[in-house]
């Protein structure tokens, strides 16, 4: 059961890695003309606003899953971590269910910037908020992955 | 977004919720702990059950104490907040809780 629910924590990481990377791309300023048929610019030519209420959904859902996992994580990993004296592998974790955390508190506000009408002076505070939540994601999303393997990896 | 179309309440959650979990953590004080062995809740501190999982405690604190601040704020006052502030305070959060998770890597 623990299994199942790893890897469909996984599957919902990794969906929502892609979603708000697109949208993170999304939003940067472009500087070339429009346009171009480079890799980059069709990565970043979405709809970006029908991104927000999939990612709203899979942040909660994957952190839902992350938090019912959670119990096992702390008996079993934690402790095999400590017993090998990998310190640093515990605190990129204790930074992870942070940012989780903080990412859960911001996800109304992100929502509401994306869903409303903004003025042009706050489509700056939209950006800063994807981008904060694109870091949490990608730096949940490594971390689960690296402490997933940590076995395997280390020498 | 226009006066109308704003909802400072919602940015007033989103910058207090960082503040209360991140106080909540460094006070180490969490409304209720859980056990994972014996998978039982308390409320106080058990050490003889084994470790405890704080987090659905932070957060638990964290949204019920932003959610009732943000709706006593009065709309008046909380529209005078930048929207801007909105996406700072978190960034503030998140890099008071770098400086401090420094602690594993020395």
């Amino acid at each position: 059961m623990i299994v199942a629910l790893l890897i469909v924590h996984g599957l919902l990481a990794v969906a929502l890695l892609g979603a708000i990377t697109h949208q993170a791309w999304s939003v940067v300023p472009r500087r070339g003309g429009a346009g171009s048929l480079s890799f980059a610019e069709r990565f970043r030519s979405v709809d970006s606003s029908a991104y927000a209420t999939a990612i709203v959904v899979l942040f909660v859902v994957t952190a839902i899953g992350g938090a019912l996992l959670y119990p096992q994580y702390r008996l079993d990993v934690r402790t095999a971590l400590e017993d090998l004296q990998l310190r640093s592998a515990n605190g990129v974790f204790e930074i992870k269910e942070h940012l989780v955390a903080i990412g859960l508190g911001l996800l109304p506000t992100y929502w509401l910037f994306w869903k409303t009408h903004l003025a042009p002076e706050q489509t700056a505070a939209r950006r800063y908020l994807t981008w904060l939540l694109a870091f949490i994601v990608w730096w949940s999303f490594l971390v689960g992955h690296v402490l997933n393997n940590i076995k395997g990896l280390l020498p | 977004m226009n006066a109308s179309q704003r909802r400072p309440s919602v940015e007033i959650f989103s910058m207090l919720f960082g503040i209360v979990y991140l106080t909540c953590f460094y006070m180490d004080w969490a409304p209720f702990r859980y056990y994972p062995d014996p998978r039982r809740f308390h409320i106080n501190v058990t050490p003889q059950d084994g470790p405890a999982i704080l987090w659905y405690g932070w957060v638990t604190a964290a949204t019920a104490v932003s959610a009732v601040v943000a709706l006593l704020v009065p709309r008046l006052l909380a529209e005078r907040l930048r929207p801007g502030w909105a996406w700072i305070v978190p960034l503030i959060i998140v890099i008071l809780m770098l400086i401090y998770e420094r602690r594993w890597f020395v």
